[in-house]
């Protein structure tokens, strides 16, 4: 297992250049708005974006990838990255998803020589970060729900890193956040077990509102 | 297996104007002759003959459009399910549509009253020139005590094939037991608009208009709305009545008419 923690933190952490710390998904447009202006609005809003967003979309897009993975099916995985393109109707959340997973796409190409990055054959105009990354844990062979578990992390920890920036938030607090939510995302974890990929994509009306507004928001600290 | 309803038809375009040439149903689901609000575009009215839906129901509907024909696709009444304490209700509406057809489909609200569960998929095939538009509203349903959202849960899902290719997916879940009103779901309103348009039709030109009759949208509604990876218009609206939505749809839908076809407004004149 020392083997693949390594990697594991080097994909995990924060100096990663995927590019997210440019995007807020939504979240900016509830600043702007003030119904989120502290820890504890944030906090509720967090744990609500984790069960909603992140267990239906990100955190069950990469599950299903790491499955089709394991069962060789590598044209469910393309199927599934047309769904997820499909599937984000906020221009701004769609083309911000679309970004960092591209850069994911090439940075892991560069650091590790799978075979599958030259399964790019026909141009992908998309690809979504939660597929790169299945990917990538798959041929490391980092277990599933690790690999989820991990995923759920990396986007929490970007959104609280962009709380403490645009809110703003002191840093300890942000610290406790990450430690609050622990058992929120194992419990996504768990709720994604058990889902199929007729599950994919629930979204919640709010939440995809604000994604469509943050179009219009007069001042933007970030993409989207 | 037997459907509960069933429903198929196909319009044609002759000579300039579209007819409905093939009409057929069975079970609950019926079809009154067309209605031409407009010269040359008939509206059709898809009628339930029962009271609503109930327990185990299953319904299927296909409509295509051939090359130009234009329709106007509606309900008579609201759909409305009852308590289906052990099979979902099912519902499966599929549209083709042909080069340059066009559809507006504005069927009325969802009403999903106490444990009630639903689903619906709704799938369109289309080639790039035509014109699909869909406005679909989802109401809290209510129970005998007066209380809302007292169904089990309404899935609703849209997928929409532009040329073969999957471009916009929709899926809407809303499982009241769960929390429904809170951030990021309901935000404290009731009720779900959803207005899809996929048409090469939707130009930069006609989304500038289109932003600015949005700034004068009804205050009461919470509304956002962006474009999807095709050519198209996508608006999502929360409210707390179905008739702040219906007058948003209508608003856009009267923008298309006018921007993208030349036409006068349709009114569904039901009631």
């Amino acid at each position: 297992m020392l083997d693949k923690l390594l990697p594991l933190l080097q994909l995990c952490d924060s100096n990663f250049p995927s590019g997210a710390f440019s995007h807020s998904f939504g979240f900016e447009t509830y600043i702007y708005n003030e119904k989120i202006n502290n820890e504890k609005t944030f906090r509720e809003a967090l744990c609500a974006y984790i069960r909603t967003q992140l267990t239906y979309i990100d955190g069950l897009a990469c599950r299903l990838t790491y499955d089709f993975l394991q069962k060789q099916s590598k044209d469910d995985v393309w199927r599934l990255n047309e769904i997820l393109a499909a599937l984000c109707l906020a221009r701004e959340t769609r083309e911000g998803t679309r970004m960092i997973g591209e850069r994911m796409w090439k940075l892991c190409r560069e650091i590790y020589p799978f075979e599958i990055w030259n399964d790019d054959k026909e141009k992908r105009d998309y690809i979504h970060p939660a597929i790169v990354f299945a990917i990538v844990c798959d041929h490391l062979e980092i277990p599933k729900d690790i690999t989820v578990l991990s995923y759920l992390y990396t986007s929490v920890q970007t959104l609280v890193q962009n709380a403490v920036r645009g809110i703003p938030l002191g840093q300890t607090d942000g610290q406790k956040l990450l430690v609050f939510v622990q058992p929120y995302l194992i419990e996504a974890v768990q709720t994604i077990d058990a889902l199929t990929e007729e599950d994919l994509g629930a979204v919640t009306p709010g939440l995809e509102i604000a994604q469509m507004q943050h179009e219009q928001l007069s001042v933007r600290l970030f993409m989207s | 297996m037997n459907w509960s309803g069933l429903l198929q038809c196909t319009a044609v375009e002759k000579n300039g104007r579209t007819i409905v040439s093939d009409c057929y149903y069975e079970g609950a689901f019926k079809l009154a002759r067309p209605i031409y609000l407009h010269p040359s575009q008939p509206t059709i009215y898809l009628m339930h003959v029962g009271g609503g839906y109930v327990d185990g129901d299953r319904y299927k509907t296909e409509i295509s459009l051939q090359k130009q024909a234009r329709m106007i696709v509606t309900t008579q009444s609201a759909t409305k399910i009852y308590k289906t304490v052990k099979t979902p209700v099912q519902q499966y509406t599929s549209f083709s549509l042909n080069d340059q057809s066009v559809l507006e489909f504005f069927p009325d609200p969802v009403i999903a009253y106490e444990k009630a569960k639903f689903y619906q998929e709704t799938t369109v095939y289309m080639k790039e020139s035509a014109t699909f538009i869909y406005g679909d509203i989802i109401t809290p349903g209510w129970s005998e005590s007066g209380g809302l959202f007292r169904y089990d849960w309404i899935r609703s899902k849209l997928k929409i094939y532009h040329e073969g290719h999957l471009k916009l997916f929709d899926h809407l879940y809303l499982e009241p037991r769960k929390g429904i009103t809170g951030i990021f779901k309901m935000e404290g309103y009731t009720y779900i608009g959803s207005l899809f348009v996929v048409s090469p039709l939707i130009t930069k030109d006609v989304l500038k208009k289109f932003e600015k009759i949005a700034a004068h949208f009804p205050n009461e509604a919470h509304f956002g709305w962006s474009t999807p990876v095709v050519p198209g218009l996508v608006v999502r609206i929360l409210a707390r009545e179905t008739y702040i939505i219906e007058v948003i749809f209508q608003l856009i839908h009267q923008l298309i008419r006018e921007e993208c076809f030349q036409e006068e407004p349709i009114f569904l004149r039901k009631y």
